[in-house]
């Protein structure tokens, strides 16, 4: 079995197909055969008896001493009587001239039962390597008399039934060759053509394996299961492709975020080491600078764990959150973080959300910390929540200078920033958004973001309120 | 002990257009100390303009800059024929990029997170092609005469044989007389910064090093009491 597993699945198909189509054939060759020859036996039978009835009609009144008259009359080229009398000896044998066949000695069991006055008794009996259709006929005194005188028996060579038999047999048996052949070639083409496209993806597998995540199967359009899977095939690699990508930008978008902290220390050491360290005031400044830097790879790293965290799916634990009360709280900080921007709240109906709230805390002071540095210093801030029957809309909006068109579509990409992001800010990380959508996602909700260049931006938090219907605890709870 | 009182207002000028202030700090202070006079542009338009009125002997320019990027820079700064050499700073290691930045006319680039010792050594390389501002090779002190190509020392025309690490040390304060060195400070550039020895091993190569050089008393390198060693000129006393 295990032997059989390991045959090509084409090998296997095509030899299960004309392993089928052998037996279908030789079922149907040999009944045809056999009821062939049938046919020519009874036909012969028939028509022997047909041809011997008039005679014996005839000679049915006749006494038993014109037996070898009778049998001379049912005697011709091809058919030979013989007349055995009721004790089963040979009473009138029929041939005479040496062109006519030998008839087969009687069979005195098959003899027994025409005697008993069974009318139809045939059989097939050899003699020197000859078969012979033997017919018995009950002799009667008259047509119908259960009167037995004898028993007539004509025989027949087989030899021109079987060479026709022999004919049909060549025929068939060639037909059944032709017939596998075609049926082997196009097994195996049907066979090649069905599993192509298995052995194509198979050898894009390989080169995908090999590590060219570019690799495509681009089958040509077809409808079947086979186009499907190599359809799903080629859509898996590219969403496997486009991960990987984002996977490898993101890794190399880390550590260029740390190239330039290292750089900062690792100057600042060396200098400090040729000789700076002598000189207290500038020790005191390189060193200020190597610890902001520190506190900048600190916050770096942090946030680089808490995206990984969020993404696995970890640290959000749910509870009711009063929306009124969790604002107050924020506004209170938002005024401290935006100095002498003006910070507004712009309340919705009271509501209670299931959410984790330092996870909440977190997105909002986000977006906050985002609005200071995109504002000028006399700017207005809002903050706000409406509710919708199915989710609570949170929003973070500010007058500030917007986001250019080009870059709205990647701000929430790790380590994305604008050109005026950079310039105003040392520091960032560049994080900051994506780690508030890490979190969004996390919580079954969406952020979107609506900006016109010179008049500020607006992000929305979009959550489900049917949260509560779904989260586990809440039941246990 | 300041950058201005080394070589005052002969060192090679640097200007350095870098907008991350750490960076800023280390190279103005480092460079300050190995004798350049720094001028800081924190972002490319500054940097740009401060090229155009002030004449500099080489440009430190950083490729990320907030408003126009390096390459911006040093495109627009060789287009208005300013030929001054160009170091790039550079965080990414893509070819393609320091080839631009070679295309565009920038002499050299330095990969983040770079040694200082290494961007020191690629200043004074791009100096010395440029022929302006020629490093000394022989330095002399009264009738001691080091000469820092074939290493060969001698006083009063008699030859003297020193260690590698003796004519380091003596080719270190005859580079900076009179700047005092601490014995740490020492360690670090002579024996490198991971040289993890005591620090007394200094007071043994310079007493050697006075051996050799015959320095008594007035002695020109001089123990500056609780802080290190300074070389002081003869004439200075």
């Amino acid at each position: 079995m295990k032997r059989w597993r390991n045959i090509s699945l084409r090998v296997r198909l095509t030899l299960l197909y004309v392993g089928l189509l052998a037996l279908l054939l030789a079922v149907l060759g040999g009944v045809l055969y056999w009821d062939f020859q049938n046919f020519l036996l009874e036909s012969t039978a028939t028509r022997l008896r047909a041809q011997a009835k008039p005679i014996i009609d005839e000679a049915a009144a006749a006494p038993l001493e014109h037996a070898q008259t009778l049998a001379r009359n049912l005697t011709s080229r091809d058919t030979v009587a013989l007349i055995i009398g009721p004790d089963g000896e040979t009473v009138a044998v029929g041939k005479t001239l040496p062109e006519e066949p030998a008839p087969p000695p009687p069979d005195p069991a098959y003899d027994v039962r025409a005697l008993a006055g069974e009318n139809e008794v045939t059989y097939v009996a050899q003699m020197n390597g000859q078969r012979y259709l033997v017919l018995l006929i009950p002799w009667r005194s008259a047509p119908g008399s259960p009167d037995i005188l004898g028993v007539i028996q004509l025989s027949t060579p087989l030899a021109p039934i079987e060479n026709i038999l022999l004919r049909q047999k060549l025929v068939l048996g060639l037909g059944m060759m032709l017939t596998l052949l075609a049926g082997l070639t196009g097994g195996l083409w049907l066979t090649s053509s069905a599993l192509k496209p298995l052995n194509q993806m198979t050898e894009t597998c390989e080169r995908i394996a090999e590590g060219d995540l570019s690799q495509r199967v681009n089958l040509p359009e077809r409808e079947d299961e086979i186009g499907r899977l190599a359809q799903a095939f080629d859509h898996m690699v590219a969403r496997l492709e486009a991960a990987f990508a984002a996977q490898r930008r993101f890794v190399a978008n880390a550590a260029h975020e740390l190239r330039t902290p290292l750089t900062a220390i690792r100057g600042s050491l060396e200098v400090l080491m040729r000789g700076a360290q002598d000189d207290p005031a500038a020790t005191s400044r390189l060193t200020q600078g190597m610890y902001r830097e520190v506190v900048r790879l600190s916050r770096l790293s942090e946030q680089l764990l808490d995206l990984s965290r969020i993404g696995a799916g970890a640290t959000i634990h749910k509870q009711q959150i009063d929306l009124q009360a969790f604002f107050d709280d924020l506004l209170y900080q938002a005024q401290l973080l935006a100095r002498d921007r003006t910070v507004t709240l712009d309340a919705g109906d009271p509501v209670t959300i299931l959410a984790d709230p330092d996870a909440l805390m977190e997105m909002l002071f986000n977006l906050m910390d985002n609005a200071v540095q995109h504002t000028a210093e006399n700017g207005v801030i809002t903050l706000g929540w409406r509710t919708t029957p199915e989710s609570v809309q949170l929003w973070v909006a500010d007058d500030g200078e917007g986001i250019p068109a080009d870059d709205l579509p990647r701000i929430f990409e790790p380590f994305y920033r604008g050109d005026s992001s950079r310039s105003r800010r040392q520091g960032g990380s560049g994080l900051g958004l994506a780690l508030v959508q890490a979190l969004v996602e996390a919580h079954g909700g969406r952020i979107t973001v609506e900006s016109q260049p010179g008049q500020g931006a607006r992000f929305t938090i979009t959550l489900p309120l049917t949260m509560r219907d779904v989260d586990p605890l809440e039941k246990i709870g | 002990m300041n950058a201005k009182d080394v070589n005052p207002a002969t060192g090679p000028r640097i200007l350095v257009i870098e907008d991350e202030p750490t960076i800023i700090e280390f190279l103005r202070t480092g460079l300050g100390y190995e004798g350049y006079q720094v001028a800081i542009a924190p972002d490319g338009r500054t940097g740009f303009d401060l090229a155009g009125h002030q004449s500099f002997d080489l440009i430190i320019l950083d490729l990320m800059l907030p408003d126009m990027d390096g390459f911006d820079v040093c495109r627009k700064l060789r287009e208005r024929g300013n030929e001054t050499p160009i170091i790039m700073l550079t965080a990414r290691q893509e070819v393609a990029d320091r080839v631009t930045g070679l295309n565009l006319g920038a002499d050299d680039y330095i990969t983040k997170p770079f040694s200082f010792d290494e961007l020191v050594a690629r200043i004074r390389a791009l100096l010395r092609r440029q022929g302006k501002h020629p490093e000394q090779t022989i330095l002399s002190v009264g009738d001691l005469v080091l000469n820092a190509e074939t290493h060969e020392v001698s006083r009063a025309g008699e030859p003297i044989t020193l260690t590698p690490t003796e004519f380091a040390l003596l080719e270190l304060f005859m580079r900076h007389p009179r700047r005092v060195f601490t014995r740490e400070t020492l360690l670090n550039r002579v024996w490198g910064y991971d040289y993890a020895g005591d620090a007394n091993v200094v007071d043994v190569h310079i007493s050697h090093l006075r051996e050799k050089i015959r320095d008594k008393p007035p002695r020109l390198i001089q123990t500056i009491y609780g802080v290190g060693y300074a070389l002081h000129p003869e004439d200075d006393a």
